[in-house]
C-alpha cells in the first residue's frame, strides 16, 4: 500500500490523488476539489465557521452584538500560501525539482496540507486547518483555533464546507433531534436518518439544525452541477470522529443567509447544502429571552484554543 | 333600562341584567340524552350572522338593532370568530404597550386628579370600533313559551345586547360566559339578536394580555330554554379527609325555575356504572343533599384521574323527567402543609407544566374542539402534567378535558394590566389598575367570583391565580379574600405581590416568580421560606431555546418545598396567511400587518409552532418531564 498517493505540484493548485479519492488544493483559498467517483463535493473551499444566526436568545441578552467581530471573521478570514508536507517531509512551495523546471508529479504514503487563517479580528488571532490524506484516500482534517486574550465568547466554532448541490438527506450516528451542549434531549446515541436539510421554522430564522455528539455522518446527493453527467442515482459520502465525537448541521443556507432573512419565506430557494462539522457549540440559553445569558460552561471562550478533527472517509 | 356609552368610561359598570355566574354543568330533557350529549334544551347560534363594522361608537348607525332597520350596508361575519382576522379590522400584536400607545393620551379612570375623570375615554374615543351584529332565529311554541336563556361564551371586550329591538343587557370580562333571559323579549317566529361588540372600555386597562389584540364575539352563542324546574347552579365538593381513606360528598343545587311539587334525585356512580349513592329530595330553590361518605373511594390524580358521574335528575309533580344533569366527580385533597410542602391526597405534588394561550394559527383564540383535542394529545404524548391558563379563563369544554385526562390546572382570573406599572424606569404603581382604587374593586372581585362560580366542579383545577402581572393592590387583596372564602379547599396564586412584599401575607398562597434563575430558586428555599415556591413562567421558549432545563429539574430533588414551574408557553402565536409574493402559506407575526406598536416575534415563544407541529424543544420537554411523571 505505501506510496500509494499521487501527488502534483502545479503552478497554482497541489493535486492528492488516492484510491479513487482527488482532492485539488489551491494555493490562495484550500481544498478547492474534492471528488470520490468522479463528483464534486464541494463548491468552495472549506473555511472556518466562527457564527451563527442570531437566535432570540442572543438578540434579547445582546451576545450577538458583543460577539459581532466573529461575524466578520465568519465572513472575510483569509488563508496564506499552505505548507505542504509529504511522507512527513516538509516540501518546499513552489517546488523544485533537482532538474530545476518548477511542479511536478511524486509518489507517496501520505501527504499533507495545512492553511493557516487569520482573522479580522481585533487582535487578530490564526486557525489552522491541515488536510492529511492517507493511502486508503482517507482525508483527516485537522482544526485548530488559537485563544487569544481580549477576544469574545464565539458563537461556534467549526469547518463549513458548502456542497455545489443539495443534499437529499443525511444520516448519523449521535443524539436524536435538534441538540445543543444544554439541551441534549433523550441523551442516547443512535442513527438517526433525515430526509432532506430542514431548516427549523423558527418564526424568525436563526441558528438551527445542531446535533451533538456525532460519530458519523453520512450526506447523500443525487445531482451535480456537472452538465456531462446525466447520472442521478443518490452518492454519499462519510465524515466520522477522528477520537472525539463532533457535532455538525447539514443545512440549505450559510448563517449569514438566516440571520438575514426576518420570515422563512425570505430565504432563497435551496440550492446548496451546508455541511458545518463543529468543534465547539455554544447552548441555546433558556432561562428568559431577554438577557439571561448562557451558562458558562456552554459558551464557548474566545481565550482557549480549540482543537478538532474528523475524517473525510474513503 | 336605556344604554349608554358612558358605561365604557366607568370601571363600575361591568355587568347590566346579566344573570348571576353559575357551575358550567350541561343540561338535558333526558337520561338517554345525556348519555348520548346531546341536549335538546340547548341550541347553538354559530354561523354567520349579518355584521357592520363602525370606526368608533358615533360611527354607529342609530337604531341599528331595531327589527326594521336598514341592513343594506351590512356584510357576513362568521360567528364565532374574531373581526380582525374577518378581514373588518387591522390585525395588532403588542405586548406590554397598550394598543393606542403615542397616539391617543389615556388614563385609566379614577386614577387622575378630580377635575380629569378620563370622560368619554373610549364611549367617545376615534379609536374605539364596534361590530354591530345582527342575528335571526325562530322558536317553535314549546320554546316561545319556556323560558329562554342566551350565553355567550366570549366577547371581546365590552357588549350590548337587544333583542327585537328592546335592550337586554350589558357585559363585560371578554373570557368568560355572559348569561342573559331573553324570555321578556322573544315570541314564537322569528326573532332577532343585535349586539354592539367594542374594542375598548376600562377593561382594556386589565385585559392588556401579550398577545394578539382582537375583537368581537369569538367563542359560541347558544340558547337554552329552561324546563319547568331547571338546576341553574350546581355545587359538587368531593373531598378526601386527612385519614387519606374517607371521602366526603357534599352537593347542593340552586333550582330556577322550580315548580313546586318536583323533586330531585342525585345518584353517585362508579367509573363501571355501580350506583353508590341515591337520594332523592323535594325540589326547593336552594336544595341540599345530607353529606355523604365513601370509605376507600378512588381518588382523582394525573396517574390515575378517576371520575364517579353524579347525576341530577328532576321529576315534576306528574312523575315526569324534566331535566337530566350529569357531572363528573373527583375525589382529591390538594392542601399546603405546615412543611411548606404542597401534597396531592397526600403525596407531594410536582407540577411538570405549561403555560397555555388557546391558540390557532388560522382562527386566532376561536379555537375548535379539533385544537383543543390535538393541545390535549401534544400535552398527554409529552408528560406534562399541569396546564395554567394564562391569562385568562379558557373554553369549557378544556375543563372537563383536563378532569377526564388528570392535567392539574392553575385556573387564571380574567386581568393582566402590565401597561399600567411596568414603564423603561422600572416598576411603578403609580396608576396601576385594578390597584387600590376603590372605584375598580367590584369589576376585579366579580371576575374571582364569575370564574369561580363557572368552574367550581373541576376536579382537575388545583389553584385559582388572581391574574397575571398586574402588581399588588388593596383590590388583589380583595380578590384573594373572595378565594378563600368561596372556597377553603383549592390554594390561591399570585406572582405580581413578589413586586410589593408588603402585600405578601394578604396574597397568594405561593413564593411565585417568572424566570427566576435556578440560583435564585435554591436561595429562596434555603432561607426558611414562608411559602411553597411555585414557577408560574419559566423556560422561555421563544426561538431555539429551552437550554438548561435540567437546573430547574434538579430542583425536585434537592427542595421538598419546589412545586415545579410552567414552561412559557405552549405555542406561537402567529398567524397563517398566504405569501403574496411566493404564493406560500407563511406564519406572519406582529409588525406584519402594518400594526404599531407592536413586539413583533415576541409572541413566538411555544413549544410547538404555530401550527401545532413540535419544536425541537419539546423533545427536552418530553424526556425531563417524563423522568418524573408519576
Amino acid at each position: 500500500m505505501s506510496d500509494n498517493i499521487r501527488v502534483v505540484i502545479d503552478e497554482e493548485m497541489i493535486g492528492l490523488h488516492a484510491s479513487g479519492r482527488d482532492y485539488l488544493f489551491d494555493y490562495r483559498s484550500g481544498l478547492v476539489s474534492l471528488k470520490a467517483g468522479d463528483r464534486e463535493w464541494l463548491y468552495s473551499a472549506p473555511q472556518p465557521a466562527f457564527w451563527r444566526a442570531t437566535t432570540d436568545n442572543d438578540r434579547g441578552n445582546g451576545f450577538s452584538r458583543a460577539s459581532a467581530q466573529w461575524a466578520g471573521a465568519d465572513l472575510f478570514s483569509a488563508a496564506g500560501l499552505p505548507s505542504l508536507s509529504v511522507d512527513g517531509k516538509p516540501v518546499a512551495i513552489p517546488y523544485t525539482p533537482a532538474d530545476g523546471s518548477t511542479g511536478g508529479q511524486l509518489y507517496a504514503s501520505q501527504a499533507s496540507l495545512r492553511y493557516t487563517f487569520t482573522t479580522p479580528t481585533v487582535p487578530a488571532t490564526k486557525v489552522d486547518v491541515c488536510y492529511t490524506l492517507d493511502a486508503s484516500g482517507s482525508l483527516t482534517v485537522s482544526v485548530r483555533y488559537h485563544g487569544k486574550p481580549k477576544l469574545p465568547e464565539l458563537p461556534a466554532f467549526g469547518l463549513r464546507m458548502v456542497m455545489p448541490t443539495p443534499a437529499t438527506g443525511f444520516t448519523y450516528f449521535g443524539l436524536p433531534g435538534e441538540t445543543y451542549p444544554d439541551r441534549l434531549g433523550s441523551g442516547k446515541k443512535r442513527v438517526v436518518e433525515v430526509e432532506g436539510m430542514p431548516v427549523t421554522p423558527y418564526l424568525v430564522p436563526q441558528e438551527c439544525g445542531m446535533h451533538m455528539d456525532i460519530d458519523w455522518v453520512r450526506v447523500t446527493r443525487e445531482t451535480t452541477l456537472n452538465n456531462a453527467d446525466a447520472a442521478i442515482a443518490p452518492f454519499s459520502l462519510t465524515f466520522a470522529s477522528n477520537g472525539r465525537p463532533f457535532a455538525f448541521s447539514c443545512l440549505p443556507y450559510t448563517p449569514m443567509e438566516l440571520e438575514n432573512a426576518t420570515h422563512q419565506e425570505e430565504l432563497p430557494p435551496a440550492r446548496r447544502a451546508v455541511l458545518t462539522i463543529y468543534g465547539a457549540v455554544r447552548g441555546v440559553g433558556g432561562i428568559d429571552s431577554w438577557g439571561a445569558p448562557v451558562g458558562e460552561q456552554y459558551s464557548i471562550s474566545g481565550k482557549k484554543d480549540i482543537d478538532f478533527s474528523f475524517v473525510v472517509r474513503p | 333600562m336605556k344604554p349608554s356609552l358612558t358605561w365604557l368610561d366607568d370601571p363600575q359598570t361591568f355587568r347590566v341584567n346579566e344573570l348571576p355566574a353559575h357551575s358550567d354543568h350541561s343540561c338535558y330533557a333526558s337520561a338517554q340524552e345525556a348519555g348520548g350529549d346531546r341536549s335538546s334544551l340547548v341550541r347553538v347560534l354559530n354561523g354567520q350572522w349579518r355584521f357592520l363594522y363602525a370606526d368608533n361608537p358615533q360611527d354607529i348607525p342609530e337604531g341599528f338593532y331595531l327589527p326594521d332597520a336598514s341592513e343594506k350596508r351590512f356584510g357576513l361575519i362568521e360567528v364565532p370568530g374574531h373581526i380582525e382576522l374577518s378581514g373588518y379590522a387591522q390585525v395588532q400584536y403588542t405586548n406590554t404597550a397598550y394598543p393606542w400607545e403615542g397616539s391617543v393620551f389615556r388614563r385609566p379612570a379614577y386614577t387622575t386628579p378630580p377635575d380629569d375623570p378620563q370622560a368619554g375615554s373610549f364611549g367617545e374615543a376615534e379609536d374605539n370600533p364596534a361590530g354591530l351584529y345582527r342575528h335571526s332565529f325562530t322558536l317553535d311554541s314549546t320554546w316561545a313559551s319556556r323560558p329562554l336563556h342566551i350565553r355567550f361564551e366570549g366577547v371581546e371586550r365590552a357588549f350590548y345586547l337587544w333583542c327585537n329591538g328592546q335592550f337586554v343587557g350589558y357585559a363585560e370580562d371578554s373570557f368568560t360566559p355572559s348569561v342573559f333571559d331573553l324570555s321578556p323579549y322573544v315570541h314564537e317566529g322569528e326573532n332577532l339578536i343585535a349586539v354592539a361588540v367594542f374594542r375598548h372600555c376600562t377593561a382594556s386597562w386589565i385585559e392588556d394580555q401579550d398577545f394578539f389584540r382582537f375583537f368581537g364575539i369569538f367563542r359560541p352563542v347558544s340558547l337554552l330554554s329552561l324546563p319547568e324546574t331547571h338546576v341553574d347552579d350546581l355545587d359538587v365538593k368531593p373531598t378526601l379527609k386527612d385519614d387519606d381513606h374517607t371521602g366526603v360528598l357534599n352537593v347542593s343545587a340552586r333550582l330556577s325555575p322550580l315548580q313546586s311539587g318536583s323533586k330531585v334525585t342525585m345518584e353517585l356512580a362508579d367509573r363501571e356504572g355501580n350506583v353508590l349513592i341515591q337520594k332523592t329530595v323535594e325540589a326547593r330553590e336552594q336544595t341540599n343533599y345530607p353529606t355523604y361518605t365513601l370509605k376507600d373511594p378512588n381518588l382523582w390524580s394525573h396517574s390515575d384521574p378517576y371520575l364517579y358521574r353524579l347525576t341530577l335528575t328532576v321529576v315534576n309533580a306528574k312523575g315526569e323527567t324534566v331535566e337530566v344533569v350529569p357531572q363528573a366527580v373527583g375525589f382529591r385533597r390538594i392542601e399546603i402543609g405546615a412543611d411548606k410542602v404542597v401534597r396531592l391526597n397526600g403525596e407531594r405534588l410536582r407540577i411538570l407544566g405549561v403555560n397555555r394561550h388557546e391558540w390557532s394559527a388560522t382562527r386566532g383564540r376561536a379555537i375548535t374542539q379539533a385544537d383543543m383535542d390535538a393541545d390535549m394529545a401534544t400535552i398527554r404524548t409529552n408528560h406534562i402534567n399541569a396546564v395554567r391558563t394564562c391569562h385568562y379563563p379558557d373554553r369549557l369544554p378544556w375543563y372537563r378535558m383536563c378532569d377526564e385526562a388528570g392535567i392539574y390546572v392553575m385556573a387564571e382570573t380574567n386581568m393582566e394590566s402590565h401597561g399600567t406599572w411596568q414603564k423603561l424606569g422600572g416598576d411603578d404603581g403609580s396608576y396601576n389598575v385594578p390597584g387600590s382604587f376603590p372605584q375598580w374593586r367590584q369589576m376585579v372581585v366579580d371576575r374571582a367570583r364569575t370564574q369561580y362560580e363557572t368552574l367550581k366542579n373541576h376536579p382537575s383545577i388545583l389553584f385559582w391565580s388572581l391574574g397575571n402581572e398586574s402588581y399588588a393592590g388593596e383590590n388583589i387583596v380583595a380578590m384573594n379574600e373572595y378565594y378563600k372564602k368561596a372556597d377553603p379547599t383549592r390554594p390561591v396564586h399570585y406572582e405580581g405581590v413578589v413586586h410589593v412584599r408588603r402585600y405578601e401575607d394578604r396574597i397568594s398562597d405561593f413564593e411565585s416568580r417568572m424566570y427566576a434563575w435556578p440560583a435564585d430558586v435554591a436561595k429562596y428555599l434555603e432561607n426558611n421560606p414562608k411559602k411553597p415556591f411555585v414557577l408560574c413562567e419559566y423556560m422561555h421558549s421563544m426561538g431555539n431555546s429551552v437550554g438548561g432545563l435540567r437546573d430547574y429539574m434538579d430542583l425536585f430533588d434537592r427542595y421538598p418545598q419546589y412545586v415545579g414551574g410552567f414552561v412559557w408557553d405552549f405555542k406561537d402565536q402567529a398567524l397563517q396567511v398566504t405569501d403574496t409574493i411566493t404564493g406560500r402559506k407563511v406564519m406572519r407575526y406582529g409588525g406584519d400587518f402594518d400594526d404599531r406598536p407592536t413586539q413583533c416575534q415576541f409572541s413566538g415563544d411555544g413549544l410547538l409552532f404555530a401550527d401545532g407541529t413540535e419544536k425541537p424543544a419539546m423533545l427536552e420537554v418530553n424526556e425531563e418531564y417524563g423522568r418524573y411523571e408519576r
